[in-house]
């Protein structure tokens, strides 16, 4: 056994198996109140944590060795990839992603145990024992259904099957990490979730050790989907990028959730109240992550992920009953205890607001989920329904609005009640604003080329088609009307907020300036201002979103030489040149042995000028020759994308087909990712307790800065490389490499590599600052 | 053995991190593989020590140690609450410094906040007095074993006396100094500390000597920590006047 890489590896999923069982059983022991027990299940859970790193490693191993011994690397991977393809194979397939699925369950296991140290003595054992059962689950799944060092039975081939060509995309790299990051990081808020209910500890102390785990999970779903959308606009070439595909949606289910409880879970800490409701979120998000695992790889649903799907559904939906037994029986037992010690006392309050935000937030998910599963369902009474995008954006566009528009409405109430006094104030600038933004919208929308209304087709008959067709056509003027509103009430909050620290300063005598002002407001309260940038970050995604009102699209056949028209671009086609094999190809494109690459060059012109040269391509992989690839080209600016698409070329003639795509304002989704993540990262950012060694401060600012600025470089200049192949004015068709910082500059991109600056350096003043601040003797 | 494994085992973190180093230096000359295999294998080695320690920990051959021991006492629920209500009135008091409360529903939602607070530091201090008196007694019986009280019946008669002291301290006067200590770091907070005169001579007693305002149940100053026992007549004369 010991000489055989499959089967050493399977030996040590069944020792992951094991040393779960074994870290169960001592924490559940531990559980009884025995500080020695309590201390053996952690270094168990340490333990079982590093044997799943170590078969990851191993499997890794296979995969840069090219052991095709084992069918997942035979079938996953080739001898032609690259390095990094060969590591992103570990997730490119269904066996592997369980195991990576795994791994990151490990690595929040160990991070959640390492902070547990010395803190919820009285919940850790069950904490420790709830993730060894997840652990567990997937040990079994892997060993008994999908099982990633299987042998083939074949023996090894002399090379593999490859990735699939989808997949070679580098938002693959990082969009299923992000995304499974945010799904396994909702099992840390359940195990406290189920460690508060068996202990009975229901009051306050596990929802506020709870909250930035949550939050965490929020961040990194949101980054999740926000990467798929992606991967969709660039690699799936139909010119959007949220289709309503089954997987899609699953993915962005528990997002509803997790966001509804960083809302509630503040009511509960605040009033004592919604205990039964932040305990029903925390399991329903956990279960939906299950949901969305069940509904990918069980292929029940038609979806572009069907590159993943297998038979191992039943061992899900058998896991997704037991969690659900489990979760209810556990609340029945406790609802006396978590029965609230407040009541709502006017719904002109905070937590009112929240709760109605709660509820849209689950009613958007319930109707995605409802109509996802709709097309499975209607089998049981032998329909044959499909529910298509424009199903979905119709009825979701209304929910996202209420959503949207509660999002702004929340921040101006205060906790408990607000005097209709309180309310004029805070209402005053923010309609203010709004009414701007509509009549501006009105006046100047149709001469810009983004008018209020857009004319809308009914989805059917009837009063209710009716109203949905008018909010449709509406939809324009309602989102900008909300995007100025919920943009004023942001700008509102931190100015009053900036205002009261200033009278407070200057009252004592220590006048503050307002860049100091805001930081120290900031640093203050961070969840409350943190919380800020992330709708802030929102507005930016709502904007992209409106932007698809207005979306031209254009198919065209054109020959060399030819043009055609779109918004304000003249495209013209200047040929097409297959690499390798062409003197005009890049050095890159010309040792790419992979695949056959066929390009359609086009200039693209405004007015007169000629502002880039874009390429969009087919791709050809020697190892699926059946099915090339459509590799989109791009010109992106912070007003429109042009976002061009070959279809077919004649070999003779060189006539081609092509779709082109003007797409308003996609890059503020991208940049409103960018501000979510600060806005997330201000409000996780810890309490930190430097104590009186200013090394440590300064190292931790540097580093703060140093990881902002890299990733808001590496986030800025990746984009870049989406396109099949562009080149701008300078770098013209002779593809001589352009120097990065042209292109940084010309591409806007020099907006995210700011704010990562920005947001490294403010982190490192405050750190700096509130260390000196320590350092100094207290005050006489 | 155990104890050099036991040692090891804390070193952890930075053994993995040298190996990950490691790694990468070796990676750049031999090849990822042999990263890989190097990697894996100080993965696999401490996995064993881990599970060597947690299994030596459960047969009790380990030592608990002091930071784990003291860990041990959870938080009450009634401390965990009182956290909940501190964190609720610096809130409150950041909602009223924005504008977003009004002064009368402040007044009313803080004196209940605090009353609240009160009620739950008295029972605390309930629950505690049995331990305390133990450990208090304890300490004073380690001390005579260990000679640095001479007379074992004065040295008795003091810790008795210390905290007959301690529980005869009123128990409001003790909370409103713990709010002020929790509520003082938040500079948002300090909106309130100087209030108008006439407001202040409502809500609050004045520190003589940083003249700060205080909560009228204060003892000590929140700023500047010095003793509010001569402001607080002031500060009545004052209410009464007004």
């Amino acid at each position: 056994m010991w000489q055989s890489l499959p089967e050493f590896g399977t030996a040590v999923i069944y020792g992951v198996l094991i040393l779960a069982a074994y870290t169960f059983a001592i924490a559940l022991a531990a559980g009884r109140g025995q500080p020695r027990l309590l201390k053996s299940a952690r270094l168990g859970a340490y333990a079982t944590s590093g044997l799943v790193a170590f078969a990851i490693l191993l499997l890794t191993y296979a995969f840069v060795t090219h052991d095709f011994r084992i069918r997942y690397v035979s079938r996953y991977s080739d001898r032609s990839m690259s390095t990094t393809y060969l590591i992103t194979s570990l997730w490119g397939g269904q066996d592997g992603s369980l195991l990576w699925w795994c791994l990151l369950l490990s690595g929040y296991t160990t991070a959640c145990v390492i902070w547990l140290k010395g803190r919820y003595r009285q919940l850790q054992p069950y904490i420790i024992a709830t993730l060894m059962v997840i652990i567990g689950f997937f040990a079994v799944l892997m060993l008994f259904a999908a099982n990633p060092f299987e042998a083939s039975i074949a023996g090894a081939r002399p090379d593999g099957d490859g990735l699939n060509p989808l997949l070679q995309n580098y938002w693959m790299i990082i969009h299923p990490p992000a995304l499974y990051t945010g799904f396994v990081g909702c099992a840390v808020p359940f195990a406290f979730c189920v460690a508060a209910l068996v202990t009975g500890r229901l009051d306050n102390e596990w929802i506020v050790a709870v909250r930035k785990w949550m939050l965490f999970a929020f961040l990194f779903l949101s980054i999740g989907n926000v990467l798929g959308m992606a991967w969709a606009y660039e690699e799936l070439g139909w010119g959007g990028f949220w289709a309503w595909d089954p997987v899609e949606n699953a993915a962005c289910l528990p997002w509803f959730t997790a966001s509804a409880y960083v809302h509630s879970t503040m009511i509960q800490e605040r009033r004592n109240m919604l205990k039964v409701w932040n305990v029903f979120l925390i399991c329903l998000t956990f279960l939906l992550t299950l949901f969305g695992t069940f509904l990918t790889r069980a292929g029940i649903i038609t979806s572009v992920h069907s590159f993943a799907q297998s038979d191992i559904g039943k061992y899900f939906l058998w896991f997704i009953g037991i969690v659900l037994f489990a979760s209810v029986g556990l609340l029945v037992w406790r609802l006396p205890q978590l029965r609230a010690r407040s009541e709502l006392e006017s719904m002109a309050s905070r937590e009112a607001m929240f709760v109605v935000n709660n509820w849209a937030l689950l009613g958007g998910m319930v109707f995605i989920l409802g109509a996802t599963m709709y097309p499975k369902l209607s089998e049981l009474w032998n329909e044959n329904t499909t529910v298509g995008p424009n199903f979905f954006n119709r009825w979701m566009a209304p929910i996202g609005l209420i959503i949207y528009a509660l999002m702004g409405l929340a921040p101006l109430f205060g906790w408990r009640k607000t005097s209709s006094d309180a309310l004029r104030k805070a209402f005053r600038f923010p309609l203010g604003a709004a009414a701007l933004g509509a009549v501006l919208h009105v006046s100047l929308g149709s001469r810009l080329g983004y008018p209020a209304f857009v004319a809308k087709d009914p989805m059917f008959a009837g009063a209710l088609g009716t109203l949905l067709q008018k909010i449709a056509s509406a939809g324009p003027l309602i989102a900008v009307t909300l995007t100025a509103f919920n943009v004023a009430v942001i700008v509102q909050e931190f100015q009053r907020g900036v205002q009261a620290r200033q009278r407070s300063a200057t009252k004592q005598g220590e006048p503050e300036g307002l860049f100091s002002s805001l930081l120290n407001l900031v640093d203050k309260s961070r969840r409350r201002y943190g919380g800020y940038i992330v709708h802030l970050g929102i507005c930016c995604m709502y904007l992209g979103f409106a932007g698809t009102s207005w979306n031209i699209d254009r198919e065209a056949t054109l020959l060399p030489n030819e043009s055609a028209e779109i918004g304000r671009f003249t495209i013209r086609y200047e040929g097409t040149r297959m690499c390798p094999g062409n003197p005009r190809c890049s050095p890159e494109e010309a040792a790419d042995l992979n695949k056959r690459m066929v390009f359609a060059d086009l200039s693209i012109l405004r007015g007169s000028e000629t502002v880039a040269r874009l390429s969009p391509a087919k791709f050809i992989f020697h190892k699926s020759p059946d099915g090339p690839t459509t590799e989109v080209a791009m010109l992106r600016s912070f007003r429109e994308d042009l976002y061009t698409i070959v279809g077919t070329v004649d070999p003779q003639s060189k006539r081609a087909t092509f779709k082109f795509h003007v797409n308003p304002f996609v890059s503020w989704i991208w940049i409103g990712l960018l501000v979510l993540i600060g806005g997330a990262s201000v409000s996780l950012w810890p309490e930190h307790v430097l104590g009186t060694s200013r090394v440590w401060a300064f190292a931790r600012a540097g580093g703060s800065l140093a990881t902002g600025v890299m990733l808001s470089v590496w986030l800025a200049m990746t984009p870049q490389a989406a396109f099949a192949s562009t080149a701008t004015e300078k770098a013209a068709l002779d593809m001589t490499v352009a120097s990065p910082l042209p292109r940084l500059l010309s591409s806007g991109a020099w907006l995210p590599l700011l704010f990562g600056l920005g947001l490294g350096a403010a982190v490192a003043y405050l750190i700096s600052r509130r260390t000196a601040s320590r350092s100094l003797p207290p005050s006489q | 053995m155990n104890a050099f494994l036991h040692r090891l085992s804390a070193l952890a973190p930075w053994i993995a991190l040298g190996a990950g180093l490691l790694a990468l230096t070796l990676g750049a000359f031999f090849g990822i593989a042999f990263a890989v295999l190097l990697l894996a294998g100080v993965a696999f080695a401490g996995v064993l020590l881990l599970l060597w320690n947690s299994v030596n920990s459960l047969a009790g051959d380990t030592p608990l140690s002091l930071d784990e021991a003291i860990g041990y006492g959870a938080p009450s629920a009634e401390e965990e609450q009182k956290r909940a209500i501190f964190r609720a009135l610096k809130d409150l008091e950041f909602e009223r410094g924005v504008g977003k409360i009004s002064d009368e529903d402040f007044r009313e939602y803080s004196a209940r906040y605090r009353a609240e607070a009160k009620r739950l530091i008295v029972k605390l201090d309930d629950n505690l007095a049995a331990a305390q008196k133990l450990a208090e007694n304890l300490a004073a019986q380690r001390l005579r074993e260990a000679g640095i009280v001479a007379r074992a019946e004065d040295a008795a008669d003091t810790a008795l006396a210390e905290t007959t002291a301690e529980q005869a301290i009123p128990p409001e006067a003790a909370v409103a100094d713990a709010i002020s200590a929790d509520s003082s770091p938040n500079a948002t907070n300090e909106s309130t500390d100087r209030l108008s005169p006439t407001e202040g001579a409502a809500l609050a007693s004045v520190c003589p000597a940083c003249n700060t305002n205080n909560d009228a149940d204060a003892l000590f100053c929140k700023r500047c920590g010095g003793s509010l026992s001569q402001a607080r007549p002031a500060a009545a004369d004052s209410t009464e006047d007004a």
